[in-house]
């Protein structure tokens, strides 16, 4: 009788290595974006060494809408959490200067509830259209 | 069709394990699911904006043309093609990487020259016909530097969904209905071996009830 020797090993592994793949481009630390404005080339290094490009054009775009001191508390990129089973994406902010940033961008009130904004995938395309670099989205295996 | 996985012994080890293994495929297929889904988002609205952006290159060549040819047709080929030598400088790209969803794609963004340092041309014998058709010209250059972006953007995006889709398939198809297979199997035969069993019982209690009819 063929039998089949292949541990879970196998498929945890590529559990692990979709993980990694997935979420490669989250930054090892995230900068502010008046840091940002002031370097000729401005990036963030990503947890697979590689660099993380924004360009100046959304970095500028984005302090039109922002005071100084909401700029300096600013954290670049913007991380938008995909949690499976979920119609939306979720951003955490501490100070608030994103939900501002996506109220503008998407023309309607964002409000920011227990640190945490919710947007739903319809709105996605018009957030990553105007933010394509300075927005990222990383997975979450919780709720599984 | 999904074919049942083929197990060493019908244990009920091996049914554990079968069970943590489906468990565990699922939660890669919804992740794997979500990432499609993300992929193909981001594959849509690249496809939407190189179209615009075709469009708009078009545009703009035409214009540049127009421009140009009404220049030449004013400064004369000659008196042009030296004023053009003098002026020329190459363009500075910044070239670099972002991240979608896993998919490393390349990012191209022309440097502004600084007026100052730039190479002026001799303001005595050019004219402002010269000057919209650089405007023109440089318009252009900007925008094909962006289509570049994104038609390399729209081939690395639609050859990480292929090998996404194929995965989700594997997941959908075969994987996951093959352990379901493989479980149900399992789970029928231990309960054919409870049956037997209960069976086994009750005819043995029946062959002790007549052996102790017969001792009396």
């Amino acid at each position: 009788m063929p039998t089949d020797h292949s541990s879970d090993g196998s498929i945890a592994g590529y559990l692990k290595d979709e993980s990694k793949v997935l979420n490669a481009q989250i930054p090892r630390k995230r900068r502010s974006l008046t840091e940002l404005l002031k370097e000729e080339h401005p990036h963030v290094v990503c947890n697979d060494g590689s660099a993380h490009f924004f360009k100046r054009k959304e970095l500028e775009y984005l302090s039109q809408m922002l005071y100084e001191d909401e700029r300096n508390s600013l954290l670049l990129p913007i991380i938008m959490e995909v949690t499976p089973d979920q119609s939306g994406v979720t951003i955490r902010s501490k100070g608030g200067p994103e939900a501002k940033i996506f109220s503008k961008i998407l023309d309607m009130t964002v409000v920011s509830k227990e640190n945490v904004i919710t947007i739903f995938k319809p709105q996605l395309n018009v957030v990553r259209k105007a933010l394509k670099t300075t927005t990222q989205y990383v997975f979450l295996f919780r709720n599984l | 069709m999904a074919k049942k996985v083929q197990v060493t012994r019908p244990t009920k080890i091996e049914l554990a394990r079968l069970k943590r293994r489906l468990k565990l495929a699922t939660r890669i297929q919804k992740i794997v699911k979500d990432r499609l889904s993300i992929l193909i988002m981001e594959l849509l609205q690249t496809v939407r904006e190189c179209a615009s952006v075709k469009d708009r290159l078009l545009t703009e060549f035409s214009e540049a043309y127009r421009s140009l040819s009404i220049t030449t047709g004013y400064h004369g080929y000659a008196s042009l093609k030296k004023e053009l030598l003098i002026s020329e400088m190459a363009p500075k790209i910044n070239a670099g990487t972002r991240n979608v969803a896993g998919v490393r794609i390349p990012f191209f963004e022309i440097e502004k020259a600084d007026p100052m340092t730039s190479k002026r041309k001799n303001m005595a014998d050019t004219s402002s016909f010269l000057d919209q058709s650089t405007e023109l010209s440089k318009k252009c250059l900007e925008t094909i530097i962006e289509l570049a972006e994104l038609q390399k953007s729209l081939e690395l995006l639609g050859m990480e969904i292929n090998k996404v889709k194929r995965i989700n398939n594997a997941l959908e198809h075969i994987v996951v209905p093959g352990l379901d297979m493989t479980i149900k199997y399992l789970t029928m035969k231990f309960e054919e071996r409870d049956r037997e069993e209960a069976a086994r019982l009750k005819h043995v209690k029946l062959l002790i009830e007549q052996r102790e009819a017969y001792a009396y």
